[in-house]
């Protein structure tokens, strides 16, 4: 199984200088973030399918498909626990469920899986140099990019590693799923420290084997890739502060909230 | 491997390294990891350096370049010079072109997401100009046999392929010495072969190499041995020297050749380099044995080896059976097919094959933690797919490759406790349990130590006694010896052995010729997820055309007795059935 999301097309989007991409991870970001209505957060997101669909990433997003159920439907339902606002539709213990709460609720579902989506669409176009590089462009110091950048390589290391230590546990019959919500969390001990102590030792082996290659010898090291500035960089950046722009007027003119939807 | 570029490397001057009185101990420890060692590697020399875990290996290693003592706290006294220089106030960093380093985890050591810029990624570090870097480049993959791989990923190369590339990025600084910290640990036979095959072209090309390694038989060829016991320098001299100091590499954890020790425990005071050779020497020493070549492999069949049929007991219904099981991963490519296995109680099984053949995978089949496509698994005559993993547990336990993946507890005894408490015991037949299977293991005396603070060889000891303390029928273990030195190795499977006379039906999954032909009984080869061979150990290392096909070697001493028309498959064996022809 493939544990990292890069998908190597040779896309416009892929080609794409890094400091673009980067920029347009955070304007992704910025754009959900200032709107809560579901029908204003569908511009975005219709940015995003565009993407993926000509940047060939569906794969990724296959894989994560359960991820994004869970995230807008989970959602929905805390909010219709915390959210009591409106003329109640169902009586139900607990729940507040009206107009406005399923509104609300599903726009933030729908917000978090947009930032999930752009976070997805980024890891499948950009390569990890290319993150640093970008993160080193927009005046991050090298050491920190480079930090940034390869935590994103280890998360499904330490993933695949939790797999094999819960299956590790099964088979000195634990079972992960007895009593409440709180017993569930603590009955994951015995996975979180092997984890832990695994990341540990493959840090301290990294940090090792990078030092051992120079990682440090000079502040700014040298590119082995040449990323020229071209025109569409020049049209996607354009793009992407009218897609900023448009979300924050949304947010500014009230349009992007769910008044208007009461 | 076809090397068509030559590297340069840094002229190094007279000598590559010079190492005087290096002392080191690490912060808290009683004695010191390495103790006065001295020793001078002339340039284009190759040094292999061997001993048992913790006699101070990979402690010399990374005192080379500096890891020791600037990443490593602890009281380094000596001095060390790289071509010349001293490194004294010198960063890990500076030391980098000087002095490359590659490391057993190769997971560890990759960084890139593309071949190429995985090579540039030492040059980039030290600021060196893209036109610098795109004429070293391609030299460095040649060099390797990466030409072509450019702009693949290095995840998706093999193990082999990540160790090569991981030289390839070194051999790209042109430094003074390469320093290997066993390389080929994680691999499979075909990737310790790519990478001893490359060791050996770079040697040719006169870099001077420091090799960590545990078999010595990979060590023939080097122009020097260091064997270092308890951080000291125990012998120091050519392989064919220090090889026929057998006593002495068992005393300090080194398992010697099996040729050098056949000829030695013959009486013949001789070195053999080659099967050929060793078989010269012993037919001048003992004519008789070489006028008489037999081709009665039954004949040589010996006491503690009774079968050497895979299939010796068939009849009636077997403990553990697998019928015609295939699976698949999700959107992947079949990685079992049609698999037949039947599993008897007491059977002793090695499972081998190359890394993705589908080992692992079928032993996951077994326990429950994957559930087959097609077929199904029997275990005492009841349907697994209808028995929860924890029920599995207590018919087939599973010891994973890496013990660190289970150990958790603050003391040995509490994580071996672990598996009966799960499976609700009452306190009193706990400690009955856990004292049986710390003794079985031999740790009755660290119940409780801190199970972080134990060797390697010990933590998958303990992995071993926390499923033994199920009472399992049968017991998998996946590749139980790799990363242990020779020492450990015979007391992990000193131990299996035991298992399996107690009746407990073993499988290991392993990489290592020589374990399978002194401890196994019967051999089931994977090949691309299908079944290409089960049957005895005798017969699976007569099988020449299955054995090179699968890049699996015999040991050597199993291929000197089969130039004498018989098989042996130990060292004892071969020269007990010598002194008995002759």
């Amino acid at each position: 199984m493939p544990i990292y999301l890069y998908i190597d097309r040779g896309t416009f989007v892929h080609r794409l200088h890094p400091t673009v991409k980067v920029f347009a991870l955070f304007v992704m970001f910025w754009s959900v973030y200032w709107v809560d209505n579901p029908i204003a957060l569908a511009p975005v997101g219709l940015v995003m399918l565009w993407i993926a669909q000509l940047t060939d990433s569906w794969p990724n997003f296959y894989r994560l498909r359960w991820l994004f159920a869970i995230l807008v439907f989970s959602t929905t339902i805390a909010w219709m626990v915390f959210y009591r606002r409106g003329a109640v539709l169902v009586n139900v213990p607990i729940f507040h469920i009206s107009r406005l709460s399923l509104i609300f609720g599903v726009g933030r579902g729908i917000k978090l899986a947009e930032l999930l989506a752009a976070s997805v669409l980024f890891l499948s176009t950009t390569k990890i140099e290319e993150f640093t590089y970008g993160l080193q462009r927009m005046r991050v110091p090298y050491r920190v990019g480079f930090a940034i950048s390869l935590s994103f390589r280890l998360v499904p290391l330490f993933i695949d590693s939790a797999v094999t230590i819960v299956d590790a546990q099964r088979l000195r019959g634990y079972d992960f799923n007895q009593g409440g919500p709180i017993e569930r969390v603590r009955r994951y001990v015995p996975v979180v420290i092997p984890v832990f102590m695994g990341a540990l030792r493959k840090a301290n082996n990294m940090a090792m084997a990078l030092e051992a290659r120079g990682f440090g010898f000079s502040h700014e090291p040298t590119t082995f890739i040449d990323y020229p500035v071209t025109g569409a960089d020049i049209m996607a950046f354009g793009f992407l502060i009218a897609l900023g722009t448009l979300s924050f007027m949304l947010y500014w003119t009230g349009l992007g909230g769910i008044g208007p939807l009461k | 491997m076809k090397i068509d570029a030559q590297i340069v490397q840094a002229t190094p001057g007279p000598h590559a390294v010079w190492v005087q009185g290096v002392t080191f101990t690490y912060h808290g420890a009683e004695r010191p990891a390495l103790r006065a060692v001295s020793f001078v590697q002339s340039a284009g020399e190759t040094i292999g350096v061997m001993g048992a875990s913790g006699a101070g290996k990979s402690t010399l290693a990374k005192c080379l370049n500096r890891i020791v003592p600037e990443f490593e706290d602890g009281d380094f006294r000596g001095t060390i010079r790289i071509a010349g220089e001293a490194l004294e106030h010198l960063r890990v960093c500076e030391v980098a072109p000087k002095v490359g380093m590659v490391f057993q985890d190769f997971e560890s050591q990759l960084f890139s997401t593309n071949v190429a810029h995985e090579v540039a990624f030492a040059m980039e570090q030290v600021g060196m100009d893209r036109a610098e870097m795109d004429r070293r480049i391609i030299p460095a993959l040649e060099a390797v046999g990466l030409r072509g791989f450019e702009h693949r990923d290095p995840m998706s190369l093999s193990g082999g392929e990540k160790q090569r590339l991981a030289i390839a990025s070194v051999l790209a600084l042109r430094p003074s010495v390469i320093v290997l910290d066993e390389p080929t640990t994680d691999l499979d036979p075909e990737g310790r072969a790519e990478i001893f095959e490359l060791i050996a072209k770079l040697r040719a090309q006169g870099l001077s190499l420091i090799v960590i390694e545990h078999e010595s038989e990979e060590l023939r060829a080097a122009n020097r041995i260091i064997v270092l016991r308890e951080g000291e320098i125990a012998t120091d001299g050519p392989p064919a020297e220090v090889f026929a100091r057998t006593e002495l590499l068992m005393e300090c954890g080194v398992r010697p050749p099996g040729l050098g020790h056949a000829l030695k425990l013959l009486g013949i005071d001789a070195q053999a380099e080659s099967v050929e050779q060793a078989y010269d020497a012993i037919v001048r020493a003992y004519p008789r044995v070489g006028a008489t070549l037999v081709d009665n492999v039954a004949d040589s069949r010996a006491p503690g080896h009774p079968a050497t049929s895979g299939n010796a007991a068939t009849t009636g219904p077997p403990f553990m059976a697998i019928e015609n099981v295939s699976f698949s991963y999700a959107d992947g490519p079949r990685v079992l097919d049609s698999i037949d296995l039947r599993v008897e109680a007491g059977d002793f099984i090695a499972i081998v094959g190359q890394n993705g053949s589908g080992k692992t995978t079928l032993a996951k089949q077994i326990v429950g933690l994957l559930q087959p496509a097609t077929g199904r698994v029997i275990i005492e005559g009841k349907n697994r797919a209808q028995m929860r993993p924890a029920e599995t547990a207590r018919e087939v336990a599973y010891v994973f490759q890496n013990p660190d993946h289970q150990i958790f507890a603050a003391t040995v005894q509490e994580e071996v406790a672990f598996g009966p408490r799960n499976f609700g015991l009452a306190d009193g037949e706990i400690e009955r349990r856990c004292n049986e299977a710390l003794e079985a293991v031999g740790l009755q005396n660290e119940r409780q130590s801190d199970p972080f603070l134990l060797s390697k060889g010990e933590r998958q000891r303990l992995a071993v006694a926390s499923v033994l303390v199920l009472r399992p029928r049968m017991l998998i273990l996946d590749e139980p010896t790799t990363g242990l030195d020779h020492r450990e190795q015979l007391r992990m499977m000193a131990l299996v052995r035991d298992l399996n006379r107690a009746g407990i039906a073993i499988v290991i999954i392993t990489h290592t010729p020589w374990l399978v032909a002194e401890y196994a009984r019967r051999v089931v080869l994977l090949r691309k997820g299908a079944k290409i061979f089960d049957g005895g150990v005798r017969e699976f290392f007569m099988q020449d055309e299955l054995l090179r096909s699968s890049s699996f070697r015999a040991p050597e001493i199993t291929e000197l007795s089969r130039r004498f028309g018989t098989l042996a498959l130990s060292t004892g064996e071969f020269v007990a059935w010598v002194k008995g022809r002759a």
